[in-house]
């Protein structure tokens, strides 16, 4: 169990460092990113509190608030990755496009 | 780019047809030397570039795959810089018949429409297998559904547009799902269409060149999640 905990909180503590010291965020974003990363080590190393926690928002086990919050967590940054990518996409295509219109030839 | 004045331009987006390309784009500079021919080359991994460089036909090369949409858009973006008016999509493999072109320009010179498209329904569609005629009248179920416009046949590639007085035709979607975008596009800038017979030739290469019946429930899922984030 401790070799799990070790585990979470190593991936939680790289997740913390990649984001929470990122140019491109706001600082409202790295605050909210602080201030999970201090609930969910605190989850992670007294799961008795994820309870109580749970308890305020009338959920009954503490595991099942952090599967939600996992769940919602997880789709929002599938929406969002979408978007980028898709930006991301667009940008090429235009690159590519202008690309080939420069470069166009008339064969003989 | 300098303008010209040319009224046609028959775009065709190709992606490895390195086999057929010459001989379609032959027929077609015959059939119609007073038109502009370009092809979009979507970076083939095969010769079809080299084999598509037919005397007097411009040629355009993507330097990365994008899809068959995006190759169309900077096919119908070029012909607008070089002063088209009209533009015509065409299918690479040799499917479409060139004949079918003077009657769908004949229609857009009179000025009642602003795009026609071709109808493999209203047409001859030689050897057409049972599994992709009720794939199609399905797709146009879904165009129906999606758009409000009825069709006999909303995924055909062969189609003219008037390009001029619609400057703001514009081709989002990269890949396959473009045709059913079209459809959408139709809607959203009030453009007057009419559907017209084509003639599509199925042979065993076109055949083994098309959509397969699971890429049409991926070019579904593109157009929808496609359209939820616009």
């Amino acid at each position: 169990m401790i070799v799990l905990k070790l585990f979470l909180i190593l991936v939680l503590t790289v997740g913390f460092f990649t984001f929470a010291f990122s140019s491109k965020l706001k600082i409202v974003q790295k605050l909210s990113i602080v201030i999970g990363y201090f609930i969910l080590f605190l989850f992670i190393v007294y799961p008795q509190y994820s309870d109580k926690v749970a308890q305020l928002f009338g959920i009954g086990a503490g595991k099942d608030l952090v599967l939600y919050i996992t769940v919602s967590l997880t789709s929002l940054m599938n929406i969002v990755l979408y978007v980028e990518v898709k930006n991301s996409n667009k940008a090429v295509t235009r690159i590519i496009r202008d690309g080939a219109k420069k470069s166009a030839k008339l064969c003989e | 780019m300098k303008k010209n004045r040319y009224e046609v331009a028959i775009v065709i987006p190709l992606y490895n047809e390195e086999q057929v390309i010459a001989k379609v784009l032959v027929e077609l500079k015959n059939s119609y030397p007073e038109f502009i021919i370009v092809v979009v080359d979507d970076c083939s991994s095969d010769n079809s570039y080299n084999n598509a460089c037919v005397e007097n036909i411009y040629l355009l090369k993507h330097i990365a795959n994008l899809g068959q949409g995006a190759a169309l858009q900077t096919g119908i973006e070029f012909a607008e810089e070089i002063g088209c008016k009209y533009v015509v999509t065409f299918d690479s493999d040799g499917q479409h018949n060139p004949n079918d072109i003077e009657f769908f320009i004949k229609e857009l010179r009179k000025e009642k429409y602003d795009i026609i498209l071709g109808s493999r329904f209203l047409g001859e569609a030689e050897n057409m297998p049972i599994s992709k005629r009720y794939l199609l009248k399905l797709s146009r179920l879904f165009t129906w559904m999606t758009t409000g416009i009825w069709l006999t046949d909303s995924h055909n590639g062969f189609r003219a547009i008037n390009i001029e007085k619609f400057p703001n035709f514009e081709i989002k979607q990269n890949r396959m799902s473009h045709a059913s975008e079209i459809i959408s596009i139709i809607k959203t800038l009030n453009m007057r269409y009419k559907e017209l017979p084509c003639n599509i030739r199925y042979n065993s290469y076109t055949l083994k060149k098309g959509q397969s019946m699971w890429n049409s429930i991926n070019i579904v899922l593109d157009y929808l999640i496609g359209n939820m984030m616009k």
